[in-house]
Formats: C-alpha cells, structure tokens, sequence
C-alpha cells in the first residue's frame, strides 16, 4: 500500500510534468502528435489520481494506522462514514481530494469531443501547472501516504464537531466550487494567450462557472448548517477568516455570472470579466492559504504546517502571470466593443449590480485582512469579529436587494421609465403595506423593518414579472396557467431559473435579518418539574440521564416543551464526554416550526436534580435553509437551459440583417 | 480474546476520563448567579459580553468553553460591584489592549478599519459612474424607428414573440 500509495504520487508528477511539456512543444512545433500525446497524459494522470484517492479511501475504511493520516484523524470506533469522510480532515487528503478533483475536470475537458478546439491544449497546460503543483507540495509537505514509527493499537480520532453529516459534505462541496473555478480561469487565458477576445471562452465555460458557484453555495450553506447545529453557539455564520474565505469568490462570482452576460450581447466589459474571474480563482488560492497557514486566528484553520508558504508563492505566480497576459493583451481587448446606449438600461443596472459585489468583496477582504494590516503596520493586534461585518455589509446587502428588486423591471439597451414605474407600483405598494403591518404589530427596530421591507419588495418583484411573462404566454398560446408556467420557464430557463435564485436569496435575507433582530437568549438555572418561560415556549426540566455509548459518556436532560399552552413534545439537549478528544461538545436540542426555532444547550449541572440551560429562539432561520435549496434548484435550472438567451438570439439576427 | 480484552480496557478507560470530566464539572457548578443586581440575562451583562473578544473565544460554545464562562464570572462580578459598561470595557483593554474587543476602535488607527469600505465604496461609485458615462453613447436618429418599436414591446412580450416566430419558423422552414 505504502509503495503503491508514494508511487502513485511520483506518477502524478512525471506524468504532469510530461504532459506539461508535450503541450508546449505542440503548441511550438504545431504538432498534432505532441497534443495527443499530451491528451494520453492528462486522462493517464485521472486514472494515477483515482488511484490515490481510491486507496487513501481503502486505508481509512479498513483503519491501518500504520499510515500517519489514518492514525491522525480516525480510530476504531469512528463509524466508517467519517472514517471515511476523515479524507478531506487533514491538509494531506484535503490537497488529495483537490488534485483528484483537478485531474478528472481537466480529463472532461480534454475528453470532451463536442467542445474541442483550439484552446485545449492551452487551458490543460494551465490546470496541468495548478494540478504539478498540488503534487510537489504532497510530496514534499503534506504525503498522505506517510507511514508512523511504531504501529499504535488506535488512532486518535477525528474531532468530533467533524463527526456530522454537514461536514461529510461541506469540504467536498466547497472544494468542488474552488476547483470547478479553476477552469473558466485556464479558458480566459488561453484566450488571451490566443488573441481571441470575443466571448467564445465565456460560452464555453458558463456551464462550468455556474457549476462552481452551485458548488461554493452549497458549501457555504451546507457549512453554515453545520455551524448552527454542532458548535452550539446558536448562529450559522461567524465571519470567521475561512468563512470569509469561501465567501470572497462566492461574491466575485456572482458579479461575474451577471456581467458576463454584457458580453455575450454586447461584446462589452471583456477586461472586467477577465479581472472577475483571475481575481476569483486567486481568491480561491488565497481562501486555501489562509486556511492552511494560520496567519489569522480561526476555527477552521489548519495552522500545524508550512502550506501556507506554497500556496503563497504558487499565489503570487499565478498573479503576476495573469497580469502579465492581461498586460500584454490590453490594446486587444480595448477593442470592438459596442457602447450602451442608455443609462437607464439592463446594462447600467449591472454593472452597478457588480459594483455593489466588488465592493462588498472589498469589505469582506478588507475586515479579514485588517488584524494583520493593522499589527504590521502599528504593531497592535486588532480584532474584527462579526458586529464589525454587521454593521458594514448590512447596508451593502441592503442596496444589492433594492438592486435586484429593480434589475428585472429594466430592459436591455434603452428602458421605458414609464413602464418601469407601473411594473414597480404594484409591488412596491405591497412591500410597502407589509411595512406597516409589521408597524402596526409593534415590531421595533426600524432598520430590521427596513431590510424586510426592501426584501419582500424585491420578492414581489420576481413574482410579478413570473406572473407577467405567463400571463402573456398564457394569452398567445391559450395555455392553461401552469402549463404555461412551465413551458415559460423551460423555454428561458437562464432567466427563470436566475428569477428563482432571486426569490431563494429573498427567504434566506428574511431569516438573516429576523434571526440577527429578533433573537431572544435566556440562561436558566432550574430544578428538576420546574417550568419556565421563553418566548411563546414553556419549558418543563424533567430528568437528567447519564450513559456510556461508543465509549463515550452521554449527559441528556430530558425536557417538555408546550409552544402557545399546547404540548408540543420533548427535547434532549445532551453533553458528550469522549474517550479519545479532550474537550467535550454539545449536541443541541432545536425544535423548529415555520416562523422560529427553540435552541436548548445543556449547559451544566450542580446535581442530576438542578441544571442549567442556554435557551434561544431564532426567528426564522429555517427560512434560511429553505432559501438555500431554492436557489440550488434555481441554479440547476439555469445550469440545464440554453446556452444562450432569447434576446441575445434577436440581437444576433438583427446583426445579421443590418450586415 | 486478547482483541475483547483490549477493547474492555480502553471502554473502562474512557468510562473513568469520562466520570472524571463529569465530576470535574459538576464542581465547577455555572448556575446563573441571581445573588447580585445583575445576572446572564441582564440586557447591561449581554451589551459587554457582546463587545468582548475574550481571547477568540467569542463565537463558543458557552457551555464548553472555560474562557468564556471565565469572562461571563468577571463581567457579571464587576457588574455587580458598580462598574459602568464603559469601566469594565475600559479595563479589558487596559490589560489586552485593543485586541480585548471584537471591532476596532471608532478612534485613532482603528478609524481606518471604519473609512476604509466607505471610502472604497466612494471610489468604486466614481469609477463605476465615469465607466457608465464612457460606455454611454447617444443614439443617432437613423436608428430611432427600429429602438421606438422595441421600446414599446415589453421583454417578455419581445420573448413571446420570439418563441411563437421560432416555432413557426421550425414547422414551415
């Protein structure tokens, strides 16, 4: 295993080296048999890269700890799903799992008949250097086949707020996001390599660039999840330095997937799109490396190696490569762009739309990022935790919801102010009637209402214009309405399932501003039959119960919970002692209904008939979940519709015709 | 045999460390203290403890983070001998400076942590609005009667149109 395992990894790097140099020489000589030799490379080097993420699985599942990884993160009682899942819980198979990711998209691309060109031997040199790259540092820093001194009888163990379904998924997502962005990077400089500045590089990738933004969301919801369920401090986002850092290309990302539609139609905006995405694939570096560094104080961070170092310098030359390309190539893409021909256009509104996420991005990065200026610079330590980034991208976010509730009412190239005021009426009287129920109601804090208000007018919106557009369809083809719903959405289905996001990132706002308003927190000390208030919940302490399971002893207080003077079940909030990890973690006991969740943590005890509890009612956080399945669908959506819109086809005809 | 052995060794172990660790706690009793003025869920308690980095611990588990219920004892204690929130806040930055807090000082260097996304802001908006303006072109009259036509045909009525002259264009052609 120990020789296949080392093996494998000195294969990954001669065979990526090799087809490195295939590709360039074929590219020199214009050799077709260079390429192909180089193309035999790249899918050899999918098979060597399975091979490895095959047997650091089989070593995990099957627990030889005579491997460093093994005994590191896993142990025999670990059930063999994190066992399993302890892949991706060091910095050695978390750069596996990378590189393996690498291979296999970079084998796709290059298999891929359909959409062969010119510019794949170019694009796989690049993801060739990024996955050459990823395999040196294995080798030479972070072997996941590294063998111990002495064969200990157990491992220590994987952490056990790693021992969750969330964090099954949540790394693997995430990296698939990270590196899924590797690829409309390699496209945008092998176009610029090639001179060829239309929107060629931009079709062929959109699919890839939204795959990796559906990734990135899932990820970050899926971590946030994680975060609200096991770490018992009853939030789902710290704006912690390596939240921050999946964020940062989640922003830049998403100011791309709109500005990138400028270029399709107008062949506008090409050196801004080439920044968007160089800068999100370099913050994806720069989210690894300050994850494996430690240079800033995290939760998450893996601060025990020199990574950090690598990623730093891989980072930088990367850059300076990019920049170089982007330099060299300027007076190109200056060119043959067509002008917007109103300020009051589709156009005007995304680009502020992507000002509005770059300079969120700026702020994100910027508050990460300050501790560190602030101590090389002054020599003091700073701190700038989450009400800092609160009180600085409420109102960004703030303007992005207004922004989106007023994109779609505005039509490419020239709108009709007049129009645009009819279709906001409506929808804006709605939010605006809604405000003041919530007045009316005696809800306090007026920057909530707000937020809420410019949320449910921008939800509005998008209901209004799916009511529109079926209305219409309804009345040219006399369908019935939800076939022509459907058949509306399937025939755009860039544009509705983009409407969907839209209304999945409503809810989530919903949840994130009511949950950060209104949260309640009580600590109670109570003894055993006593009740007590919080919020519309009355809650009894029945009993404490003391087991031993796994190895490891389990607190559980017993509770009943009546919501409104009915009952309503009971909740075991619990305390989990383990045998192989020092500090023990507790498991949250969260009843949840539609409009607020009840969050009990066992606090502590002075005998099994008195305890103390941490209680917290989180107004609709569920909304948040929901919100994030809406917007996954939403984005498959458009994922699986057209490569290219309606409009864009009428503008091309109408191109042809004048020509 | 010997594997059943080593297995009841290790469960026997960990039942000890885990007794240990229950004991330990149940010691070290955290009941919310109602002796003084102020208790956890006083609104005073719960302004200071949110301003407070305590040491990165901020964003724990209360109930399993020692240095944390540490802080929450300080606070509470010093609450409950008369300081003021700006007292107590004051004297945790005295003993860790700046970095005792969780958001950078409105004064002195901590002022560039606040300007700065407000002044990026101001300059991506002048950007941004001289990019528009550039970008922006003032349309010649000849082009006036196809742009009038558009203009009076909303997007999704543009995209019916479209749909239907599609589908026809694919039955006849």
């Amino acid at each position: 295993m120990y020789l296949i395992g080392n093996i494998a990894l000195i294969l990954g790097i001669v065979i990526s080296l090799y087809a490195l140099i295939a590709n360039i020489i074929g590219l020199k000589r214009k050799d077709e048999r260079w390429l192909e030799s180089a193309r035999g490379g790249v899918l050899s080097l999918a098979f060597v890269a399975s091979i490895s993420a095959f047997l650091l699985f089989y070593i995990l599942g099957t627990s030889q700890f005579q491997f460093q990884y093994v005994a590191s993160y896993t142990n025999n009682e670990l059930p063999i799903i994190y066992k399993l899942a302890a892949f991706w819980a060091g910095n050695a198979g978390s750069l596996l799992l990378w590189t393996f990711l690498l291979s296999i998209y970079t084998a796709i691309i290059v298999l891929n008949k359909k959409k062969q060109n010119k510019m794949i031997p170019y694009v796989s040199s690049i993801l060739l250097t990024n996955i050459l790259f990823f395999y040196i540092v294995m080798v030479l820093n972070a072997n996941p086949f590294e063998m111990t001194d002495t064969i200990p009888l157990d491992g220590k163990g994987l952490n056990p707020m790693l021992q969750n379904p969330g964090m099954v998924l949540h790394p693997v997502t995430l990296y698939m996001g990270y590196v899924g962005l590797a690829v409309p990077f390699a496209y945008a400089i092998a176009a610029l390599i090639m001179k060829r500045m239309d929107a060629e590089w931009i079709k062929l990738t959109r699919r890839w660039t939204l795959t990796a933004w559906l990734f990135l969301t899932l990820g970050n919801m899926i971590g946030g999840w994680w975060a609200y369920l096991e770490l018992g401090w009853g939030g789902y986002w710290a704006w912690d330095p390596v939240e921050n850092a999946s964020f940062l290309p989640w922003l830049t990302v998403s100011a791309f997937l709109h500005s990138m539609m400028i270029q399709e139609r107008k062949n506008m905006l090409k050196t801004w799109n080439l920044s968007l995405i160089i800068l999100s694939y370099i913050l994806t570096l720069f989210g690894t490396f300050l994850v494996r560094s430690g240079i800033l104080t995290s939760v998450h961070s893996f601060g025990d190696s020199n990574l950090g170092s690598y990623f730093l310098i891989f980072m930088a030359f990367m850059m300076l490569f990019a920049i170089y390309v982007v330099a060299t190539r300027y007076q190109l893409i200056k060119s043959d762009s067509k002008p917007i021909e109103s300020y009051f256009s589709k156009e005007s509104s995304f680009l502020l739309n992507n000002f509005i996420l770059i300079t969120a991005t700026f702020a994100v990065f910027f508050g990460t990022m300050y501790p560190l200026i602030s101590e090389t610079i002054t020599g003091t330590k700073v701190n700038v935790g989450a009400p800092y980034f609160n009180k600085v991208m409420a109102p960004i976010m703030l303007v992005l919801l207004l922004l989106m509730a007023i994109c779609p009412l505005i039509s490419w190239q020239k709108a009709v102010f007049d129009r645009f005021i009819r279709n906001t009426l409506i929808p804006l009287f709605a939010a605006i009637v809604f405000a003041i129920i919530l007045v009316l109601m005696g809800i306090k804090g007026i920057y909530a209402i707000i937020g809420l208000t410019v949320t449910v007018f921008m939800f509005n919106v998008h209901l209004a214009e799916i009511w529109r557009g079926t209305r219409a369809r309804q009345k040219a083809t006399k369908e019935g309405f939800i076939k022509a719903l459907f058949r509306l959405t399937r025939k755009n289905q860039r544009r509705y399932g983009g409407y969907i996001v839209h209304i999945g990132i409503a809810i989530i706002a919903v949840g994130v501003i009511s949950s950060n308003a209104y949260s309640e927190e009580v600590m109670k000390t109570v003894g055993q039959g006593e009740s007590f208030q919080v919020g519309h919940y009355e809650l009894t302490f029945k009993e404490l119960t003391e087991i031993e399971k796994n190895g490891n002893g389990i607190v559980t207080a017993n509770m009943d919970v009546n919501y409104k003077g009915k009952r309503n079940g009971t909740i075991h909030p619990e305390k989990i002692f383990y045998g192989t990890w020092p500090e023990p973690s507790s498991e949250v006991a969260i009843k949840t209904n539609l409009t607020e969740d009840l969050y009990v943590v066992l606090s502590s005890w002075e005998s099994k008939e008195k305890a103390t509890f941490v209680i917290k009612i989180n107004p609709f956080v569920s909304w948040i979940w929901a919100g994030g399945i809406l917007m996954v669908i939403g984005t498959a959506i458009a994922l699986i519709g057209g490569k290219t819109s309606a409009a864009f086809r009428i503008g091309s005809r109408q191109r042809g015709v004048r020509a | 045999m010997k594997e059943l052995s080593r297995r009841q060794m290790i469960k026997c172990s960990l039942a000890a460390i885990a007794s240990i660790i229950l004991i330990d706690l149940s010691m070290n009793d955290n009941s919310v203290k109602a002796n003084g003025k102020y208790d956890y869920n006083s609104k005073e308690f719960k302004s200071i403890i949110n301003q407070l980095d305590m040491q990165g611990h901020a964003d724990h588990d209360y109930s399993t983070c020692s240095i944390k219920k540490v802080y929450y004892e300080e606070v509470i204690e010093a609450l409950n001998q008369g300081k003021s929130e700006k007292e107590i806040l004051q004297s945790y930055v005295d003993e860790y400076g700046q970095a005792a807090l969780r958001t950078p000082a409105t004064e002195g260097s901590g002022l560039i942590a606040w300007i700065a996304p407000a002044f990026g802001f101001l300059l991506g908006a002048i950007i941004v609005g001289y990019g528009i303006k550039r970008l922006t072109k003032k349309k010649d009259c000849t082009d006036d009667h196809l742009d009038a036509e558009e203009m009076n045909v909303s997007e999704t009525e543009k995209e019916i149109i479209e749909q239907t002259f599609e589908e026809e264009r694919k039955k006849y052609f």
